[in-house]
């Protein structure tokens, strides 16, 4: 085989990418994944975290709905280090219709999904950071998962299967030999350099940007960006999933996640040239923080960390351009049978809580091409760092006595934890104190994760995540990168744009604490550190 | 109680006032929440040379001392800063080339001295530098906690055993001309920097840490001590509550602590900082000055507050109490005649007439002294 050949070149390292490639390594196919900018920097990670149970969709798509309910209870086995089982409520407020209530518990039980009636005081008692006016409340089995610990865990696991990982790599093109793609075109924006790879099959699973991927491809895919915005808050207020019990709305959903919680979201349409530079508006903040209040009054006076926003990749499900025809459900397109164009297929639509089937759907569609008949096992097939029952569990099974830091670590790494180094003090010292990064951690990190600059760092330990939003440990981080780099510039310039990125969420949110935190942050760094 | 004035928060501003008018035998007190602005001091006075005697003679006479040399402040990221006045810790160079070769010394895992940056940055000017490290037995303790290794934690190590650190240093050191070492030294007691000095074979420059800056803490200790010494009255941890503003005058103020105890004065010096001591308050839609309601100017789009790029100047951090010529604070438009306004409350609204940060805590302080004196009137 020559060196930039390959059975499958994927295009896109989000979460739909990253399972797609681990499912076709699994499957013993060559595998390419290359990725403009750093794993989940789209949707993936820019959504509320939440394992949905499906129940939000019962009413309007039980397609969906199903769908969900079978990928969570998957999640909940091959991903346990990712997912908290919290629970969910989807709760009726005086203003709400309680007969909505009767067809949403049916429509989830004929879904697959356990929906059980809560008497609102029960509720209350199960969950006290619900508005106690409430008049219903139904549980589900709703959870979070933390979309970045997904996504670097598929992605480590394609690569223990054998396959190559391209980040900050574009593609700018593709290799046509008359109807059929045979490769693609990339730079390097690290190296500078382009270079082209080679493959039977090139899977178009780049989200939103997927339109512009089928742009090079030269096929036309429709899609409608849709901005969500949310806004993180400074404490977990509430333990258990929050929905309201009504027609999906702007605003219902709040989930509890590590440290913080999620309020979202919002839904407008925005044109395709937005969707690298979404901002969160004042009137999406206003709203977000009225109707966060209603599902949970204590975030009125609970400190808000970020804004930040993400674009759902709707799509057209058929040749519709008008857009009437939208669909959240998940979109495999084989572009020799709808276009004409061989060695192409794109995977789309679809959400975070059903990656793994959209990268099975798209899997079984290239073996079935390339004649491989083997059959999908990552529903059975535990990723990276699954196993045991919880963090403590596992941490006690890694050292005898583990401390808070290994705890921490285990919380977010699972059993691969026990490839950090913690043995020494040095490796246990704190660098990010709010969300108790050790050093070991972050050397762990550099070495095994492909690391590049403190923002992928950011993503793949909740470095700079917590309350001080990287003021404090954005510089120790720095300082450490700088060392394992050689490149004490590179890293200095790192520290500005990884300031101004953690800025971008703080500003729409700029008032109170947000503010006399992001003063100190401009006194630390322009007048003590010298920046 | 009765004093000729009560100053409102004991940072940098409200301490150089305070102390100005002790000596000058007014009888004054201060109210300080705890919380100020000098645990994050970069050493760095940013003021015109022409301040710089009267600034130094009144921390000298508090028993710290200064340097008053035109040149380059070396930052801990490596970059350079223009000073004319600087605390002694700070060592003030002609130039960038500092060196010819430097050795930069700090302690294993102390992760908040930026050696790397510091090194690189001078090998770019021609300095040569080799990082070393130093472990000492007695800072084990430290390392029980993952959060212990920072800068005033190693400073009370350092008070007791600093004389071991510079016989490793003497171990480390071989031909080069400078020896760069974390602000971690003298936190009780500054003459331990002249001995480090004198002990070391090269010359030494102490470089600054991530916050909490031990000159800086060092420095208001000294300062506080100063007042009290003086006089004055110092009332720690507490917090004014309230304010008798009528006709244009303040007749006195309460605090939590003193509860019905009323501070009455002739002068009222408001000296409580920016946003991060609460000195002005943000919500969605307001900017305000919390104790008296004074005025201020910021744009009703919040969206204007800001802007995109970090490191631009940011709108909100010019936003502050306004103030007539003599730096009265205005309240409805109206100067409240026995208010006055100093320090980083102002925002960048006096930048042109008295410099930012330090600068500005200090020289808004000598003006509004000078003028209750009755010497600039």
């Amino acid at each position: 085989m020559k060196r930039n050949e390959y059975d499958v070149i994927i295009v896109g390292g989000g979460i739909t990418g990253a399972g797609t490639a681990r499912d076709c390594a699994m499957r013993g196919l060559r595998v390419l994944l290359i990725e403009r900018h750093d794993i989940a920097t789209g949707a993936t990670g820019r959504n509320h975290g939440l394992l949905h149970s499906g129940a939000r969709y019962a009413v309007t798509d039980q397609e969906s709905a199903n769908e969900c309910i079978r990928e969570n209870m998957i999640l909940r086995r091959i991903a346990s280090h990712c997912v908290d089982e919290t629970d969910g409520f989807f709760i009726t407020l005086p203003e709400d219709d309680l007969n909505y209530q009767a067809k949403f518990v049916e429509s989830c039980l004929a879904a697959g999904i356990s929906a059980e009636v809560i008497d609102p005081k029960e509720a209350l008692r199960m969950e006290p950071a619900l508005n106690p006016d409430l008049i219903g409340a139904v549980k589900v089995p709703d959870g979070s998962v933390d979309p970045f610990r997904l996504c670097a865990s598929n992605m480590v696991d394609a690569k223990i299967h054998g396959a190559q990982v391209l980040l900050y790599t574009e593609v700018t093109g593709f290799i046509k030999d008359g109807d059929t793609i045979k490769g693609v075109r990339t730079y390097n924006h690290q190296t500078h350099k382009a270079v082209e790879y080679y493959a039977n099959i090139t899977v178009n699973a780049a989200g939103i940007w997927g339109q512009h991927i089928a742009d090079l491809a030269g096929v036309k895919i429709g899609m409608f960006p849709a901005k969500g915005a949310l806004l993180i808050f400074a404490h977990r207020v509430n333990g258990i999933v929050i929905n309201r019990c009504r027609k999906p709305a702007n605003a219902d959903i709040l989930v509890p996640g590590d440290t913080v919680c999620i309020i979202g979201t919002t839904s407008t349409k925005i044109p395709f040239e937005e969707c690298d530079e979404v901002r969160v508006t004042p009137d999406e903040v206003n709203l977000l923080v009225e109707e966060g209040a209603k599902l949970a009054p204590a975030l009125a006076s609970t400190r808000i960390l970020r804004a930040y926003a993400g674009v759902r990749p709707l799509v057209s499900a058929d040749n519709d351009p008008s857009g009437r025809n939208i669909s959240r459900g998940i979109v495999c397109l084989d572009h020799e049978e709808r276009d004409g164009l061989k060695g192409f297929v794109t995977i789309t639509g679809g959400k975070l809580m059903t990656y793994r089937l959209m990268a099975e759907m798209v899997t079984d569609l290239v073996c079935r091409k390339l004649s491989v008949d083997k059959a999908c096992e990552t529903a059975e097939t535990p990723l990276p760092g699954a196993g045991g029952k919880n963090f403590r569990e596992v941490a006690e099974k890694i050292w005898e006595n583990p401390t808070t830091v290994q705890k921490a670590a285990v919380a977010r790494l699972g059993t691969t934890a026990n490839r950090v180094q913690t043995s020494d003090s040095l490796d246990q010292s704190l660098i990010c104190e709010c969300e108790e990064v050790s050093v070991g951690e972050i050397n762990s990190a550099i070495e095994r994760l492909d690391v590049s600059g403190l923002t992928d760092l950011r993503r793949r330990t909740r470095l700079g995540m917590g309350t001080c939003q990287g003021e404090l440990c954005g510089c120790r981080a720095a300082g450490m990168l700088a060392k394992a780099h050689g490149c004490a510039d590179k890293a200095r310039d790192d520290l500005k744009d990884f300031l101004t990125e953690r800025w971008k969420g703080m500003y729409p949110i700029g008032w109170g604490d947000a503010l006399r935190e992001a003063e100190y942050t401009q006194w630390v760094y322009k007048h003590v550190l010298g920046v | 109680m009765r004093f000729d004035t009560v100053i409102i928060g004991g940072g940098l501003a409200g301490l150089t006032a305070g102390i100005s008018l002790q000596e000058a035998g007014r009888k004054t007190a201060i109210v300080s929440s705890g919380q100020n602005a000098m645990h994050f001091f970069s050493g760095n006075f940013e003021s015109p040379s022409a301040d710089r005697d009267r600034i130094a003679a009144l921390f000298a006479a508090a028993g710290v001392r200064t340097n008053a040399i035109d040149g380059q402040m070396l930052m801990p990221m490596g970059t350079f800063r223009d000073a004319s006045l600087t605390l002694e810790d700070v060592t003030v160079f002609p130039d960038r080339h500092v060196a010819d070769k430097a050795l930069i010394v700090n302690f294993t895992g102390f992760h908040d001295f930026f050696s790397t940056f510091i090194a690189d940055a001078l090998e770019q000017d021609g300095t040569a530098c080799r990082i070393r490290f130093v472990r000492l037995p007695e800072m084990e303790h430290l390392r029980l906690s993952p959060s212990e290794m920072r800068s005033v934690n190693i400073a009370r190590a350092m008070d007791e055993h600093w004389e071991k650190v510079v016989a490793d240093i003497r171990i480390l050191h071989k031909d080069e001309d400078l020896i760069l070492l974390p602000q971690v030294f003298g936190l009780k007691d500054a003459s331990v920097l002249d001995k480090i000095r004198t002990a070391l074979p090269a010359r030494v420059a102490f470089i600054g840490t991530m916050p909490p800056s031990v000159p800086g803490i060092r420095t208001q200790m000294l300062l506080k001590r100063r007042f009290e010494v003086l006089g004055g009255t110092y009332l720690m941890g507490d917090e004014v509550t309230s304010a008798a503003l009528h006709d244009g005058i303040v007749s006195s103020v309460t605090t939590r602590n003193l509860d019905t105890v009323r501070l009455f004065a002739d002068h009222f010096i408001l000296a409580t900082g920016g946003y991060f001591s609460k000195g002005i308050v943000t919500t969605p839609t307001q900017v305000h000055e919390p104790l008296f309601g004074l005025d201020l100017d910021f744009p009703e789009n919040r969206s204007a507050w800001y802007r995109a790029d970090f490191f631009a100047d940011q709108p909100f951090m010019n936003f502050g109490v306004k103030t007539d010529e003599a730096l009265h604070a205005l309240k409805d438009g109206e100067p409240v005649r026995n208010l006055f306004a100093i320090g980083s409350i102002l925002g960048n609204t006096r930048k042109e007439d008295f410099g930012t940060a330090a600068g500005l805590a200090i020289r808004t302080a000598f003006a509004v002294v000078d003028n209750i004196k009755g010497e600039n009137v």
